[in-house]
């Protein structure tokens, strides 16, 4: 934008003012990235590498972080080895040079579903509801409209453990614990209210006249809603669902509390991946590596949004 | 909104100033803050044991508040 | 999305698939179709925000145990909450969580709003390099937290690698997540580098919301770029920045992911914030009663930070 500007008001910064600040910002951005390499870099590493001091930057690459993540391994004898056929596929090549055959699956594939079910269960089902509520609130009168936007926006705000102690009891008794669907109801709850204040400001930004001109074409407010709004709220839409998204994904504290088994998802089974004595770091970096790539695609196709998100749809840039 | 609490008509009684959402909710801003405060200063065990009842003080009188003309 | 873009095509066509539906909801006034639109979400909200609370309350007059469901319940009144309220324990748990809140705050406001002003410079390609500050804050708390735990390690995380090659400290001669007094840094690092980002985004919104023309006028009044900074730009950008610094307190007062991954509310109980405390009190020792008393503590000073939240809020939107 402000490249070919050359035109200089007093407003624009010096360009050597520019340089400066540049560099520093760059500086930063490069600093806060280390971490998140590190991590990707590692889940390249073998086992050695990865716990290697001083830290390895130059290493041989390796799919053993990968394989280790989705298998399960045990050990054997190398005679044992020996008397077994060729090896089914590389993780299993990989395991016998450590005297170890390919056991069979591990339970990150499943973790990894269960996220997906249920992060996208629970945005459909937000967006959905938030799409009616906001369009109720920002066209028509409704009593005690601010207080209702209030509650609705500090149930977003409760403390997780809090929240997780009554519905934890809830669960119990109603058969719900430890499902993907109560997980998806829950997280619906938190994510419309986000949804909800999200639209809102997108729907607030479609002017009315449209929705009139359809009914005095003779739309019923239903079909102007249906035909009209929802056409023109199509990027809000979407960008509420990825925030909806993000959050399911990313949400720990109530997976971690209510779901053991069936329903777990990736955020609470990563730490707990354990190889052969102690953590196996670079089995947990591929873990890592693969649930953080869809989140950083998002942000990426979400950048312009992102205020809004974070700020409830107040600033809108 | 802030700006409504300084436009003050001239020849107002006290109580019409005061009673008015703007201070009044600038009041019980303050009450949750110091509820707030007091619940994690690290000097008075006194001002911890109140602090809940300060915060929820505050609280009710901001909803309450909230509900006076403006 | 998709069910709602179905029943765009439902109603499309000159014959509607559902026409019993369809005509009932097309007779109806404003007023039913407001609620009809409403009510699901609140419905939704009521049966698992507002029941779930409510009953919290209850349980917290009570000696109820989650672990013991079919014992008798006592009535207890408000003594749980005099005995957390009296109690130097939780006391302590709070001081671990201002320590945290404080510190956290400070930093990635000074950090976030200096990054803001140099991002306003418009240097070439800030839109990138914004964009990959941004990343951080996107990614899952527990996920971060468990992946700084690699980069502390003693003997062969990055961290301490890096830490050791700059002052020239020996690695292995400190342990941020075990020791007493760094570990409650520990946690302050990794919530600032996640979290400065969003700070920094909410102050550049301000940033630019500041028109042009009062520096313009400042310029005219020979105003130094140092009076004009602490008299139009801090000033014009404070009520973002209040924004930022009350939802990043609030968030963090109940932090509860990151710091559970990172170090457990270890050593001993230095890290142990509210969040933690509670959790250990509702699901290891199944103190159901006492823990929602504390968790109605929790709550109520999380909502009356969330109405001056909301104010805040409001007043920003009028900008």
């Amino acid at each position: 934008m402000s490249i070919a500007n050359t035109a200089h008001s007093v407003v624009e910064p010096l360009p050597g003012t520019r340089r400066l600040a540049g560099s520093l910002v760059v500086l930063y951005a490069v600093i806060t990235m280390i971490p998140l390499v590190w991590i990707v870099l590692t889940s390249f590493k073998s086992p050695d590498d990865a716990i290697s001091y001083p830290p390895k930057v130059v290493f041989t690459p390796s799919l053993e972080g990968f394989c280790n993540l989705f298998t399960t391994r045990s050990r054997q004898t190398p005679e044992f080895i020996r008397t077994l056929g060729p090896p089914q596929g590389l993780c299993d090549e990989i395991a016998r040079g450590r005297n170890m055959v390919v056991a069979g699956p591990s339970n990150y594939v499943p973790r990894f579903v269960n996220s997906l079910i249920i992060a996208f269960g629970s945005t459909v089902l937000a967006v959905a509801l938030g799409t009616l509520s906001a369009y109720g609130f920002s066209r028509f009168r409704v009593p005690l409209k601010d207080d209702l936007l209030f509650f609705i926006l500090s149930t977003r705000m409760m403390p997780p453990i809090a929240v997780a102690i009554p519905i934890y009891l809830m669960y119990r008794a109603i058969g719900l614990s430890d499902t993907r669907l109560g997980m998806i109801l829950l997280y619906t709850s938190v994510n419309v209210s986000l949804a909800v204040w999200l639209l809102k400001g997108f729907i607030d930004e479609i002017p009315r006249e449209y929705e009139e001109a359809a009914m005095i074409d003779g739309y019923t407010r239903f079909q102007a809603f249906v035909k009209v709004v929802l056409p023109q709220a199509t990027t809000g839409i979407a960008a509420t669902a990825i925030f909806c998204l993000i959050f399911a994904w990313n949400e720990y504290a109530f997976a971690v509390l209510l779901t053991s088994g069936n329903a777990q998802t990736a955020p609470p089974f990563i730490p707990i991946i354990i190889g052969e004595g102690g953590q196996d770091w670079p089995a947990v970096a591929a873990g890592t590596t693969l649930f953080l790539v869809p989140i950083v695609v998002f942000t990426v196709l979400l950048r312009k949004h992102l205020l809004r998100g974070i700020t409830f749809g107040a600033v809108r840039k | 909104m802030s700006l409504d609490a300084h436009t003050r008509m001239p020849g107002r009684s006290f109580a019409d100033r005061i009673l008015r959402r703007g201070p009044l909710e600038a009041i019980a801003t303050t009450i949750i803050a110091a509820g707030v405060v007091m619940l994690m200063q690290p000097f008075f065990l006194t001002l911890y044991s109140w602090s809940f009842a300060t915060t929820l003080f505050g609280t009710v009188m901001f909803i309450i508040v909230s509900k006076v003309r403006e | 999305m998709n069910d709602l873009s179905a029943s765009s095509r439902i109603t499309y066509g000159a014959v509607p698939v559902q026409p019993a539906v369809v005509r009932r909801i097309r007779g109806l006034s404003d007023k039913a179709l407001a609620w009809l639109f409403i009510t699901p979400t609140m419905v939704l909200l009521l049966a698992i925000n507002i029941f779930p609370l409510v009953w919290t309350i209850y349980l917290s007059f009570t000696n109820y145990r989650a672990n013991r469901a079919n014992a008798p319940v006592k009535w207890l009144g408000i003594d749980w909450y005099q005995t957390i309220l009296t109690d130097p324990d939780i006391w302590a748990a709070m001081q671990v969580t201002a320590h945290f809140v404080f510190w956290t705050v400070v930093i990635e406001t000074v950090l976030g709003f200096g990054l803001a002003f140099l991002i306003d410079k418009k240097f070439r390609g800030h839109g990138v390099w914004t964009t990959i500050i941004l990343l951080p804050m996107m990614l899952s708390p527990a996920v971060v937290g468990n992946f700084w735990t690699f980069l502390y390690q003693p003997q062969i995380g990055l961290f301490n690698y890096v830490v050791a090659f700059l002052t020239g400290r020996p690695a292995s001669s400190f342990q941020m997540l075990g020791d007493v007094t760094l570990s409650p840094w520990a946690i302050v690092i990794v919530d600032a580098w996640m979290w400065t980002p969003y700070v920094m985004l909410i102050c550049l919104a301000g940033l630019r919301s500041i028109p042009d023309y009062i520096y313009e006028a400042a310029e005219v009044d020979r105003a130094s770029k140092w009076r004009q900074f602490w008299s139009i730009t801090l000033p014009m950008a404070l009520p973002f920045i209040m924004l930022a610094v009350l939802f990043r307190g609030i968030e963090n007062f109940k932090m509860f992911d990151m710091v559970n991954l990172l170090t457990g509310g270890g050593p001993g109980s230095t890290t142990e914030v509210a969040s933690i405390t509670l959790k250990r009190a509702a699901f290891e020792s199944w103190r159901t009663g006492y823990s929602s008393a504390f968790a109605i503590i929790l709550f109520v000073t999380v909502f009356g930070l969330a109405n001056i939240y909301v104010k805040a809020l409001n007043r920003v939107k009028s900008r």
